[in-house]
């Protein structure tokens, strides 16, 4: 048994110490925007925060999460109106949407701790995030204007 | 593979059938009994539902893998039914044959649809002002439908499409022939299409709500994993020892068929755990020692085949091959790709009472339903296949592999079962685009213009393993070949081609056959152009005649681009021009790359594209500029980066460190010009791709003057093309 804060609120799972915490997300709470996608923390599909730090949930073990805070997609904001979010939508970022849960944690992330990024601090810190549908482009410029107080 | 797809299902699926004729069946007789008015939902067809309520949902065949395709079949039907967009739903049903031929490929979706979806749209409308007009005894010329309301303009009288369904009986009905005959508006006229729509599935994209097939959740479920062979094909399996997996926490059952062994367990990962202790004893087979190096060898043998079939011919190749003041010839490559789309394949299945529920992300149900029935030997009608949104489709989800796997393992335990690849398993059981070689000749004229064009094409046809609705009598599938048949004007042409198995799968993957006949064609014409002595852009131009719309779109990116201005040393720009995806529904893309090359290491970097298109009428102007972009990206990708190679029978490969593919680190910029026409629409989907190869090997020859004839344009091959230049 494993005792997490995810989003806010103590869940208890029984899983081993050693179970990916993606898993137990995914699989064991049914919280499915976290996304399985490579397995060895290659693609960024997984990416939630740690304590506001982004990490891959699949190379990171129930273990090494308990006793933190675990923030995913559906704890972003109550209402999915993060600036992020509501950037991801102006800019119209998804096509298939798989990978968009962990480019939108990863983007956060970086705006919590860098408010207004450089076109290269935004590529240093999303190239750890495949999109197979190449939407990087409008990525960028949703994560400029979130930046931007919402503003293109 | 059992497969039940019919002949005449296949006629549709390559654009054989008149476009009507394909896609939705529309069914009018069907709909609006006038007694059964009251509280009922009005079905006029397949295509849409509107309820009492007011709104309309329009049920979307097509798979969502990231085109935007709901929001814009959507369009279409609420164009001519003069909706309110706001109304609007949309949904993904379950499988049915009153959907005829369910597939999603080929760029093709709203190509098949436009004018079927726009008629089922206008005979609605013309139902319900029927219906509204009846009611208030006038005469439904004197009624018009605007924003989902109808009105009776001389005295004011209106009813919304809701209280019409809820209150008026509806009974006009329409034939085949009642709906040929319906009058679509003009594009001039249009009020949805062509206008700027957010796509109805973003929201839901952007919280995590949107549901994939891997999120699918069913009471009961056990996790399964299967234990694949050590080679892609061919491997035999001697013995199962399953006495240590027994002992794995969780453990559930161990499922051992002539088609797979698998293991079942309670969660995922005791499933891992319990797989991985299973001892499986493999006679690898006759592939064992199959390698990119043997299939390479095979190849070279094939083209001097005598086997080789005349796919596409016209003139005398021989003669005027003969006749030619010059000639040139030159041999391209390409590797195998994978599709290493986002969402590993995975497939929830239950089954119950002799039925079977099926919950994943499909792009051609028609197909899968056939190749389930066959493999669990019951009835299409006995398979309730739900449709999930797919977590990148590129081809990978046409195959119904997974699906056979989870129904055969769910009907031998009695649990549903959720089957979830792993990268690694994934990419070893993918269906690769096959590797290539394509020799190509010409022979030119003396004012430098080739008499004679003649390809040799060896590769692998995906749709030899589909089975013989795949294939055309000589045993060649178009979609291995398409693009080879290009558009210039060459009086004399010959496309010859040959079928070769190698014991690696091949497959459909995004962009298909013209990634590589359009990599050989178009970086040969920028050869032949150098040859005599013309700009790439001219050359091309003299060849377009007969196709004024790539004409139009090459010098359109030519110009956007700055065709012909100076650039730093080591910088150059390379052209090409596609009529992908297929000659007879073309959609007119050319594309400019600006590329940089490193000429100490071979290194390129990609700074630039400029892309015209002309696909004819655009749906979702967004949506389409966001498919173009996607596209050309994941040509960047291909052109650059993806090398699949083959040992031992199997891709080497196994995720994402060593099969990289484009990360923003290397997105170079991008630039979109999309030409308004009022043309019907063709596809947005792959065309893209295609270009971005070739011109890059183009530009790296500007850059350099080095010719790199293979795909990817990986950095040591083009050193060795600046060595050899050298």
């Amino acid at each position: 048994m494993a005792t997490l804060l995810i989003n806010g609120k103590s869940r208890t799972v029984d899983a081993d110490p050693d179970t990916p915490l993606l898993w137990v997300i995914r699989e064991r709470l049914q919280m499915t925007g976290t996304k399985f996608g490579c397995g060895v923390a290659q693609c960024g599909a997984c990416t939630v925060h740690l304590d506001g730090a982004p990490v891959r949930s699949c190379q990171t073990t129930v273990a090494q999460a308990a006793g933190k805070k675990i923030t995913t997609i559906e704890g972003l904001h109550p209402e999915g109106r993060h600036p992020v979010q509501l950037a991801w939508i102006a800019e119209q970022v998804p096509q298939c949407g798989y990978c968009q849960s962990g480019q939108i944690m990863a983007a956060a992330a970086l705006l919590a701790s860098n408010p207004n990024p450089s076109d290269t601090q935004i590529v240093d810190a999303m190239s750890g995030n495949i999109c197979r549908c190449a939407t990087y482009p409008r990525i960028k410029r949703a994560i400029k204007r979130a930046a931007q107080g919402g503003k293109p | 593979m059992t497969t039940r797809l019919t002949r005449r299902a296949f006629v549709a699926m390559t654009g054989v059938g008149a476009v009507g004729a394909v896609g939705l069946t529309i069914r009018f007789p069907l709909f609006g009994a006038p007694d059964a008015a009251a509280a009922a939902a009005f079905d006029p067809s397949p295509a849409l539902t509107i309820t009492p309520d007011g709104l309309v949902t329009v049920h979307i065949t097509k798979a969502e893998m990231g085109q935007g395709v709901g929001t814009a079949l959507a369009q279409i039907v609420a164009e001519e039914l003069e909706a309110d967009w706001k109304d609007i739903r949309i949904d993904y049903p379950t499988a049915n044959e009153k959907y005829g031929l369910m597939l999603t490929g080929g760029s093709w979706s709203v190509n098949w649809t436009f004018d079927a979806l726009s008629r089922a749209g206008a005979a609605a409308r013309l139902a319900l002002v029927d219906a509204a007009a009846a009611s208030w005894k006038v005469p439904a010329a004197e009624c018009v439908a605007a924003g989902g309301v109808v009105r009776h303009l001389a005295t004011g009288r209106s009813l919304s499409y809701g209280e019409i369904v809820k209150r008026v009986p509806i009974s006009k009905t329409f034939s085949e022939d009642d709906l040929k005959k319906i009058t679509l508006k003009k594009p001039a006229d249009y009020r949805v299409v062509g206008r700027w729509t957010p796509r109805l599935d973003i929201p839901e994209k952007v919280t995590g709500k949107a549901k994939f097939g891997i999120d699918t959740f069913l009471p009961g479920m056990v996790y399964a994993k299967v234990a694949y062979p050590p080679t892609r094909e061919g491997a035999a399996r001697t013995a199962v020892d399953d006495s240590a997996a027994k002992k794995v926490k969780g453990y559930v059952a161990t499922v051992t068929l002539p088609e797979l062994v698998a293991v079942v367990a309670t969660s995922y990962e005791a499933a891992v755990k319990a797989r991985d202790a299973l001892k499986v004893t493999w006679d690898a087979g006759p592939n064992a020692a199959v390698s990119s190096e043997t299939i390479f060898a095979k190849f070279a043998q094939a083209k001097e085949d005598p086997a080789l079939q005349n796919w596409h011919e016209q003139g005398d190749v021989k003669a005027a091959m003969g006749g030619a003041a010059r000639k040139h010839e030159a041999t391209f490559t390409t590797d195998y790709v994978a599709h290493m789309q986002m969402e590993p394949m995975n497939c929830v299945a239950s089954f119950k009472d002799g039925a079977y529920d099926i919950y994943t992300g499909s792009q051609f149900q028609t197909f899968a339903l056939g190749a389930v029935a066959g493999a669990l030997k019951t009835e299409n009608k006995n398979i309730r296949l739900h449709q999930a949104y797919l977590g990148g489709g590129f081809g990978r989800r046409l195959e119904p592999d997974i699906i056979v796997e989870t129904a055969l393992i769910a009907r031998e335990v009695k649990k549903p079962v959720k089957l979830i690849r792993s990268r690694e398993e994934d990419l070893r059981r993918d269906f690769y685009r096959s590797a290539t070689l394509q020799v190509v000749r010409a022979g030119l004229g003396a004012d430098g213009k080739p008499v004679a064009w003649e390809t040799t094409l060896v590769a692998s046809h995906p749709g030899r393993r589909w089975g013989k609705d795949f294939v055309d009598k000589k045993g060649l599938d178009q979609f291995a070949l398409n693009g080879a048949d290009h558009v210039y004007d060459i009086p004399n042409q010959l496309v010859r081609a040959i079928p070769v198995e190698t014991g690696i799968s091949v497959g459909y993957v995004r962009a298909v056959a013209p990634n590589y006949t359009f990599f050989a064609v178009e970086t040969f014409v920028d050869e032949l152009a150098k040859l005599a002595g013309k700009d790439p852009l001219e050359y091309r131009l003299a060849m377009l005649g007969g196709a004024p719309r790539l004409a139009h779109v090459l010098k359109l990116a030519a110009e956007r681009a700055g065709w012909g201005t100076a650039l730093p040393a080591n910088s150059g720009r390379g052209i090409a021009c596609v009529s992908a995806q297929e000659k007879k529904t073309p959609t007119w893309t050319a594309s400019v790359v600006q590329a940089k090359v490193d000429p100490a290491t071979g290194k390129v970097q990609i700074e630039k594209i400029t892309c015209a298109v002309d696909c004819g009428i655009v749906v979702n102007p967004d949506g389409a500029r966001s498919q173009i972009e996607g596209s050309l990206l994941f040509g960047v990708s291909n052109a650059l980066k993806e090398r699949g190679t083959v040992a031992r029978g199997a891709l080497v490969q196994s995720n994402f460190h060593d099969y990289q593919v484009l990360r923003m680190d290397e997105v170079p910029e991008i630039e979109v010009h999309l030409v308004e026409s009022t043309e019907y629409p063709t596809g947005l989907g792959e065309p893209g791709t295609t270009t971005v190869a070739p011109a890059l090997s183009n530009a790296i020859f500007a850059a350099t003057g080095a010719r790199v004839r293979q795909v990817p344009l990986l950095a040591d091959r083009v050193l060795a093309a600046l060595k050899a230049k050298a």
